[in-house]
């Protein structure tokens, strides 16, 4: 079992004194080499969980196993955090190189690593750029190079395509496929897209309105190699209304919380 | 905690982007060529009026004091004031004033602004630390650093030593409150990230926090030397037998107006070039901070 979280609950101090339940009573288990695709409604708590599943953030309650050193490559685990969390004093090369030189990789090796993965991520060109220079999307590429770039035996992305324009989307979602079947990492992914969830996930999470506990776990038993055709299948479009149904309650239901 | 929403997102490849600038021909290329002219005609305009006004002005003063509408005993025209510099200088007098200020002045910008980042970087480290000591040395820093001068001549005498701790104190409080607050108010979430991609401990400190905090330690380098400057010219005013201070004080007291032109000028032209210079280092130091495109 790669990781593993029992009965984690999460509860945070608010500014007035108050507090806000974030997690209450998460099981999950993620086997290695697994795709875990996490759905839920905005606010449910999917980022808080990402980041104690990574070993960022602390439970209240309940165990996590599985979280041990965070080191990019001594801990193989690498993050796509969703609102990209660039250094926006060191340029698109040496963000990306940042996990490498932290792990002691040498200049080098570390250069030509990080070339070759923006190159995948389509910024060659942009080496000398600062991230504040870069629209919203080129940022979110970035943070993908950065994190695939330390080739993590676990990864976390938090909605690593949200602002990513749908043609470059589809096209990394491809990317990623491809990756993935050929590496067989774990991989835990936050989306809001039902589709990317399928089409990427060997199981989807659905989670409930805050405060955000397991809701449905499904498994998705496409056949691999996957590709944007698979979109098209009956199969696909069965887990989809299945997916759509039990989100569909919990998002009118965050709705009313807030 | 969400990034920016919707599709800020650049074309399909990003590969086209970079290219534009170098390869652009035609129509693309006029009108970038004309974006370029417009800027540097503005950069050149900008420069133009910085420099006319104070000459204009300048020009006014003399004619003012030449057509006696202003008294030229006090108003000193800045021809006459030019002369005076000039004997000042052949008599050495002014350059050697000028050493002392700048000596006292950056002696203790150095030891004040070193030890302010130490302790400003600690203090927003250390929590105990800084419960200790942050409302002590905001109280202190409240006092004019001027006002410590005559506690300081009692203890250490009329030498060199008062005078540089006055502009070691106000550079210290200035930069400690600066490095402290760049700490303090971090952006947790690019902490997050570096310890996410192995950066801990001293690692964590000498690649992220201390990156980020330098913007803020800058402002603090840029607002404490102007305000060394004043110090020193006080403290140089009151306690010393040289420097520009005084120079201006002692010109006021022989009732020499054009000499106490040219130490106030000096000290001005000291101010200006010194920021200069800061900000120029922090140019060459902190490039991603002015690469910004919005
Ligand atoms: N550090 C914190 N302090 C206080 N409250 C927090 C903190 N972090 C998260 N929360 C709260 O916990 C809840 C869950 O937040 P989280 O970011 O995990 O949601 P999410 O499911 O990722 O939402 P989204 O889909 O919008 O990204 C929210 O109500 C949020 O306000
Ligand atoms: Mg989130």
């Amino acid at each position: 079992m790669e990781l593993a979280a029992a009965g984690v609950s999460k509860a945070f101090v608010t500014k007035g004194g108050g507090h806000l339940v974030a997690l209450a009573g998460i099981d999950l288990e993620v086997r290695s080499g697994t795709f875990v695709s996490l759905l839920g409604p905005s606010g449910c708590g999917k980022s808080t969980l990402l980041r104690i599943l990574g070993g960022l953030e602390q439970a209240s309650t309940g165990t996590v196993a599985g979280t041990g050193a965070t080191g990019a490559t001594g801990g193989r685990r690498a993050f796509v955090f969703q609102d990209y969390s660039l250094f926006p004093w060191l340029n698109v090369l040496d963000n990306v190189a940042f996990g490498l030189r932290m792990d002691g990789v040498g200049r080098q090796e570390r250069t030509d690593r990080a070339r070759a993965w923006l190159a995948r991520v389509g910024l060659a060109g942009f080496e000398s750029a600062y991230p504040e220079q870069l629209s919203g999307g080129m940022r979110q590429r970035l943070s993908l190079a950065r994190a695939f770039v330390t080739e993590p035996d676990v990864l976390f992305m938090d909605e690593p395509m949200g602002a990513v324009d749908p043609q470059t989307r589809l096209l990394l979602q491809e990317d990623l496929i491809r990756i993935w079947e050929e590496t067989r990492k774990t991989v835990l992914l936050v989306t809001h897209s039902i589709e990317e969830a399928i089409l990427l996930g060997d199981r989807v999470v659905v989670m409930t309105a805050r405060p955000g506990r397991v809701k449905l776990d499904l498994p998705v038993e496409l056949d691999r190699p996957r590709t944007l055709a698979t979109s098209a299948t009956p199969a696909f479009s069965e887990l989809r209304s299945l997916l759509w149904d039990a989100l569909r309650d919990e998002v009118e239901r965050s709705m009313d919380l807030s | 905690m969400s990034g920016p929403a919707g599709t800020l997102a650049a074309g399909a490849a990003g590969t086209g982007e970079a290219g534009v600038a170098g390869v652009a021909g035609g129509e693309l290329g006029a009108a970038l060529g004309r974006l370029r002219r417009r800027q540097r005609r503005r950069r050149r305009t900008d420069l133009a009026l910085s420099i006319a006004t104070p000459v204009a002005l300048v020009g006014l003063w003399q004619l003012a004091a030449d057509q006696h509408w202003v008294d030229p005993r006090i108003f000193t025209p800045p021809s006459q004031i030019a002369v005076a510099a000039g004997q000042l200088i052949s008599a050495g007098t002014l350059p050697s004033d000028l050493g002392y200020t700048l000596a006292r002045l950056l002696v203790g910008y150095a030891i004040g602004a070193a030890a302010g980042v130490v302790v400003g970087l600690l203090l927003g480290l250390v929590r105990p630390l800084r419960a200790a000591l942050s409302p002590l040395f905001t109280a202190l820093y409240a006092v004019p650093q001027i006002a410590l001068l005559p506690l300081l001549l009692v203890i250490f005498g009329i030498g060199e030593t008062p005078k540089v701790l006055t502009v070691v104190a106000v550079t210290f409080f200035v930069l400690e409150i600066n490095a402290l607050a760049a700490v303090r108010n971090f952006d947790p979430r690019l902490l997050e990230a570096g310890r996410a991609y192995g950066a801990n401990g001293r690692k964590l400190f000498r690649h992220v926090l201390l990156p980020g905090a330098l913007p803020q330690i800058f402002t603090g380098l840029r607002v404490s030397i102007a305000l060394g400057l004043v110090v020193i010219t006080a403290t140089e005013f009151v306690a010393s037998n040289n420097g520009l201070g005084f120079l201006v004080w002692n010109s006021w007291q022989l009732f020499q107006p054009d000499q106490m032109y040219v130490g106030l000028v000096t000290i001005a032209v000291v101010g200006v070039l010194l920021t200069a210079v800061i900000t120029l280092v922090e140019r060459l130091a902190l490039p991603w901070l002015h690469h910004r495109h919005r």
